[in-house]
């Protein structure tokens, strides 16, 4: 029996050594002229102004965090779906499919929760609130 | 018929092998044989890229805005395809003031790689698959959403306030419609009852209804259209494509996290792009469109035509669609996706239990 992790970890070696090697021609084939001014951050031509890792909108780390539980039930959900036709033939219906109704439906409610707590409604903050200016 | 199912959990290798006489059981010749099978399916997508990436999706955008595009360079501007190639390689690299260099350096690498690295498990045509392992589709969603984390090492190391806020939306909109992805995925598995890529293809080749002396094939997505809606749609927000392409919307945040990123590492990021949306199409012709079967052509010439047509969709939305706003695109992506993909679940597994049962 042929390995298939052994062609996945070759198609990895040349999925690497691709991009090297352009980086690599790629490196022997470009100028480089340092120039004042040219290192400076786009900001849309003006000078940069201001540090960029500042503190960002909530929301993205409760979306962030909202994945993490409905990552960890895909992974669990997965070996129901590929065992589901044989588990109802050889146990029924009501064994094999009501456990993951049960898992889905409390997943469900936590969703609910989370909607209901605003945690997938993108907040607007309080000074982009004061400036908008209503059509 | 050839079957489409291969003894071997190589196929493409053995495939080699067996033109050249070699036994494929052999370690060392399975390894060297792989990277030969993987260096051709690498040169098919470079190829592909090439041609679709940097000529076909200008003319298709200039059909779209009634312009003609390039065609100066040889027949139709085809010529334009190794001018760009070393334009783009022969610029210079502009590395901007406090980047944090090595996540700098690795997002291109990691966003390139991860796209062609999904391919391993594709079957293309009549074993013309690199490697059928028995997890075959967890293993492309695995694989495929390691690019979030090239976007987002992409947005934060540039210390470029556009490319922070691409990165960041870059990966709440990886995060919001990954689980809708995953979750229609693993419906069509109930009706497969495999992983396995090819056992998937297999099961999409029996009839499903006769209508008039035509045999209609139970492609997945005829089987259960609602699904191949819901997963079409959020692979347009997985691969960044109109409607869903807030994370480099350029009238907003200029290009997102590629906005500091030049010669070459702009060019591994488009590649990464460009591959990840042939690889989404390979996903959806494989487990929707029946893989590479179809009449009177070749198994694999049916593939490339289902996996070229999911391009030229996201194309299509691309220059038809407007985009959504990230407060949409979180309220789309969690309140609408995320529970009709559940109901789609608990649908498919009602009804195949009650025609089981």
């Amino acid at each position: 029996m042929s390995n298939p992790w052994i062609a996945i970890g070759a198609l990895a070696l040349v999925a690497l050594a691709i991009p090297l090697s352009m980086m690599a021609v790629s490196s022997l084939l470009r100028p480089s002229v340092p120039e004042q001014g040219k290192r400076a951050v786009y900001e849309s031509g003006e000078v940069p102004t201001g540090d960029t890792r500042i503190k960002f909108n909530i929301q993205y780390y409760m979306v962030a965090l909202l994945f993490v539980v409905f990552d960890i039930e895909t992974v669990l959900i997965f070996p129901w779906t590929v065992i589901y036709q044989d588990a109802v033939a050889n146990v029924g219906l009501a064994e094999a499919l009501v456990p993951m109704l049960a898992f889905i439906g409390i997943l469900v409610i936590g969703l609910g929760w989370a909607w209901r707590n605003g945690a997938v409604k993108w907040v607007r903050s309080p000074r982009a609130q004061a400036q908008r200016v209503e059509q | 018929m050839i079957p489409l199912q291969s003894n071997s959990e190589t196929p493409f290798p053995s495939i080699i092998a067996d033109l050249l006489g070699l036994d494929a059981s052999e370690p060392a010749v399975l390894i060297v044989l792989s990277v030969v099978a993987a260096g051709v399916i690498a040169t098919v997508l470079l190829t592909m890229t090439a041609v679709l990436g940097i000529w076909g999706k200008r003319k298709i955008t200039a059909a779209f805005t009634d312009r003609i595009a390039v065609n100066r360079h040889g027949p139709y501007g085809l010529l334009i395809i190794p001018a760009d190639a070393v334009r783009l390689l022969s610029k210079e690299l502009i590395v901007p003031s406090e980047v944090d260099r090595p996540a700098w350096d690795l997002a291109p690498l990691i966003i390139a790689s991860s796209a062609l690295l999904g391919f391993a498990v594709i079957p293309f045509g009549h074993g013309l698959q690199l490697a059928d392992p028995e997890i075959g589709l967890a293993y492309v969603f695995a694989v495929a959403s390691i690019a979030s984390l090239g976007l987002l090492m992409a947005g934060y190391a540039s210390n470029n306030k556009f490319s922070f806020l691409g990165g960041l939306r870059a990966v709440a909109q990886n995060l919001a419609y990954e689980i809708p992805l995953v979750i229609t995925g693993a419906s069509v598995v109930i009706f497969a009852g495999s992983l396995r890529m090819s056992t998937i293809v297999e099961v999409q080749q029996q009839t499903l209804v006769s209508l008039g002396g035509i045999a209609i094939p139970s492609w997945f997505a005829f089987v259960n259209p609602f699904a191949f809606a819901l997963f079409l749609i959020a692979n347009l927000a997985e691969v960044g494509r109109n409607p869903f392409d807030i994370p480099e919307a350029p009238t907003e945040i200029v290009a997102g996290y590629q906005t500091e990123y030049s010669s070459v590492y702009f060019v591994l990021i488009y590649l990464g792009e460009f591959i990840h949306i042939f690889l989404g199409g390979a996903i959806i012709a494989t487990i929707f469109l029946g893989g590479a079967s179809g009449p009177v052509l070749p198994g694999v010439v049916w593939f490339f035509i289902k996996m070229i047509s999911v391009y030229l969709f996201t194309q299509w939305a691309r220059s038809a669609v407007p985009r959504v706003r990230v407060d949409q695109l979180i309220q789309i992506g969690w309140k609408g996706m995320l529970v009709l993909s559940f109901a789609n679940l608990v649908l498919t597994a009602v009804i195949v239990g009650v025609a089981a049962a």
